[in-house]
C-alpha cells in the first residue's frame, strides 16, 4: 500500500438527472491508515453522498475509488467482499429489528467470515462491555434508547473487524442528553487508531478528535486542513461564513 | 305454559325429521363431505401455488424497482433482462386483476384445459394464479414498508442482495404482511365457491345439490355457510396465533 493509503478517490462525480444535479462535483481525496476524516458542510453539499460512495451504496456516475489499492467501481469487482471491512454507521442506526443486539452483532461475522458461533458471541460479549452494554445482549432494538441503539451500531460494524469507519452523522437523530456517550465511544476508538471518516455537524469533535477535516459546499471540497488551521484560520469565504454560523 | 313447551319440543322434532330426510336420508350428507374436502383441496392447493408465484413475483418486482439505479450504472445484462421479466409480471398482474375469477376458472376448464375433466386440479390451477396476483402485491408492500435503511444496514456488512432479503428484510416483510395474507386467504377459501361452474363438487355446490333434490334450502345451505364460518373462525385463529409469536421483537 503506497503511503498508508487506504481510499483514495479520483474525480469522483455523481449526477442526479442527466447532470442537471451535481451532489458531487469532480471529488479528490485520500483517506490514509489511522487518520480520523472529519467531513463539515451546509446540508445538501454532498457530504453523505460522498460517504456513501466510499463503501457503494450511491454508485458514482464517473471516477474511480480505491479501496486499499482495489478500484473497487470496477464492474468485475465483488464489493460484498470489500464492503466487510468498511464499516458502517447511521444517522438512523438502521439496528436490524428482527433481531436481538447480540444476533445483531454476530450474524454477519458467522455468515460472512464463517466464525464459529462461540468466538463470535465472545468477541460480541466483549465490545459490548466495552461501550457498557453488556446486559443488553439480549434486548431488541425497540427497546434500547436512541444513544444505546447508535452504540450496539457500531459495534456491530466493530464486529466485522473494519479496517475503516464511516459515520453518516452519527448523533444528529439523537436526543442531546444522548450525543455525549455516542461522541465518547467514537473518540476511544479514534486514540485507539481506528482509521474513521465521520460526517458530522459536532464542530467540537471535529477540533478535538479529527487530523483531518474536509468543508463541502455544492459537491466540492473546497477547503481542507488540520483542525487548528481550519477553525482558527478559515481561508475560503463560505467556510468563514458556514463557520460563523455553527460555531 | 305447557302449549308452549308442547310446541318447542314439536319444532324440535321437526327440525330433526328434515336433518334426518336432508342429510340422512339416500346417504346424502356425503356430497357435504365430498364438498367439503374439494373445497379444502382447491384453497390449499390455490394456497400454495399462489404463495410460489407471489413469491417470485414481488422479487422480481422490487429487485427491479431497487436495482436498476445501479444496475443501469454498472452495466451488464442483467437490467434488460430483469426489465424483461418485470415488464411480464405487469402484465400478468394487470390481466389476473382486471378480470373476475369465474371467467378465468372457465376459461381455464373449458379453453386451456379443455381435455382434462380433473376440475379440482383445474380449480387449483386458477384459483392459483389468480391469488398468485394478489400476494405478489402483498408482498411486494411488505418490503416496500421495510425501511431502506434496513437493506443499506445489510448491505454495508457486506451481506449480498439476496443474503439481505433472506436475513433481514423477509423476517420483517413477513411480519408486516401477516394480517393482510390471512385475508387474502380468507378471500381466497370463500372465491372457491365458484368452483361449481366448473363442474366441481365443492361446498357451496352441494349444498345446492342436496337442495335441489330435497327441495329444502334453508338447511343445506344454513348448514354449508356454517362449515365456511368454522374454516374462516380456525384459520384466522391460527394467523393471530402465528402474529403473537412473531410479535416478541418488539415486545
Amino acid at each position: 500500500m503506497t503511503d498508508n493509503v487506504l481510499i483514495r478517490v479520483e474525480g469522483l462525480k455523481k449526477y442526479y438527472n442527466g447532470g442537471a444535479v451535481k451532489a458531487l462535483d469532480d471529488i479528490n481525496c485520500e483517506i490514509r491508515k489511522g487518520e480520523v476524516v472529519v467531513i463539515v458542510g451546509p446540508s445538501g453539499s454532498g457530504k453523505s453522498t460522498l460517504l456513501r460512495s466510499l463503501n457503494l451504496l450511491e454508485i458514482p456516475t464517473e471516477g474511480k475509488i480505491y479501496f486499499e489499492d482495489t478500484d473497487i467501481t470496477d464492474k468485475k469487482v465483488n464489493i460484498n467482499t470489500h464492503r466487510q471491512k468498511m464499516g458502517m454507521v447511521f444517522q438512523h442506526f438502521n439496528l436490524f429489528y428482527n433481531m436481538n443486539v447480540l444476533k445483531n452483532m454476530t450474524k454477519a461475522p458467522m455468515t460472512l467470515l464463517k466464525m464459529p458461533k462461540e468466538e463470535a458471541e465472545k468477541k460480541a460479549f466483549e465490545l459490548l462491555e466495552r461501550v457498557g452494554l453488556r446486559d443488553r445482549a439480549e434486548a431488541y432494538p425497540s427497546q434500547l434508547s436512541g444513544g444505546q441503539k447508535q452504540r450496539v451500531a457500531i459495534v456491530r460494524a466493530l464486529a466485522m473487524n473494519p479496517d475503516v469507519l464511516l459515520f453518516d452523522e452519527p448523533t444528529s437523530a439523537l436526543d442531546p442528553e444522548m450525543v455525549g456517550e455516542v461522541l465518547d465511544v467514537m473518540k476511544t476508538l479514534a486514540r485507539e487508531g481506528m482509521t474513521m471518516v465521520v460526517v458530522t455537524h459536532e464542530m467540537g469533535f471535529a477540533r478535538e478528535v479529527g487530523t483531518r477535516v474536509l468543508f463541502m459546499d455544492e459537491g466540492k471540497i473546497i477547503e481542507e486542513g488540520t483542525p487548528d488551521e481550519f477553525f482558527d484560520n478559515p481561508r475560503n469565504p463560505r467556510l468563514k461564513d458556514f463557520l460563523s454560523k455553527v460555531l | 305454559m305447557i302449549p308452549y313447551l308442547m310446541s318447542i319440543s314439536a319444532a324440535f322434532a321437526e327440525l330433526a325429521d328434515d336433518l334426518r330426510f336432508v342429510f340422512i336420508e339416500k346417504d346424502r350428507y356425503q356430497q357435504i363431505i365430498t364438498g367439503f374436502f374439494n373445497t379444502l383441496k382447491i384453497t390449499a392447493g390455490a394456497l400454495l401455488v399462489g404463495v410460489i408465484i407471489g413469491i417470485f413475483i414481488a422479487a422480481v418486482r422490487t429487485s427491479f424497482d431497487k436495482n436498476k439505479e445501479s444496475m443501469k450504472l454498472r452495466g451488464g445484462p442483467g437490467y434488460v433482462l430483469l426489465g424483461i421479466l418485470n415488464a411480464v409480471c405487469k402484465v400478468y398482474l394487470t390481466v389476473i386483476r382486471g378480470t373476475p375469477v369465474v371467467v378465468q376458472l372457465m376459461i381455464a376448464y373449458f379453453v386451456i384445459f379443455a381435455a382434462s375433466d380433473n376440475g379440482v386440479l383445474v380449480g387449483i390451477f386458477a384459483f392459483g394464479i389468480n391469488s398468485g396476483a394478489y400476494v405478489a402485491e402483498i408482498f411486494r408492500a411488505g418490503i416496500m414498508s421495510v425501511e431502506n435503511g434496513q437493506f443499506e444496514a445489510g448491505r454495508s456488512l457486506g451481506f449480498s442482495y439476496l443474503q439481505t432479503m433472506r436475513y433481514i428484510i423477509v423476517p420483517q416483510m413477513f411480519k408486516a404482511v401477516l394480517p393482510t395474507l390471512c385475508n387474502e386467504f380468507i378471500a381466497l377459501l370463500k372465491e372457491t365457491s365458484v368452483a361449481g361452474y366448473v363442474g366441481v363438487i365443492d361446498l357451496t355446490k352441494a349444498g345446492n345439490v342436496i337442495a335441489g333434490r330435497t327441495f329444502n334450502y334453508f338447511i343445506p345451505l344454513f348448514a354449508v355457510a356454517i362449515i365456511y364460518l368454522c374454516m374462516v373462525m380456525l384459520l384466522s385463529w391460527g394467523v393471530s396465533r402465528l402474529e403473537r409469536r412473531l410479535r416478541k421483537s418488539d415486545r
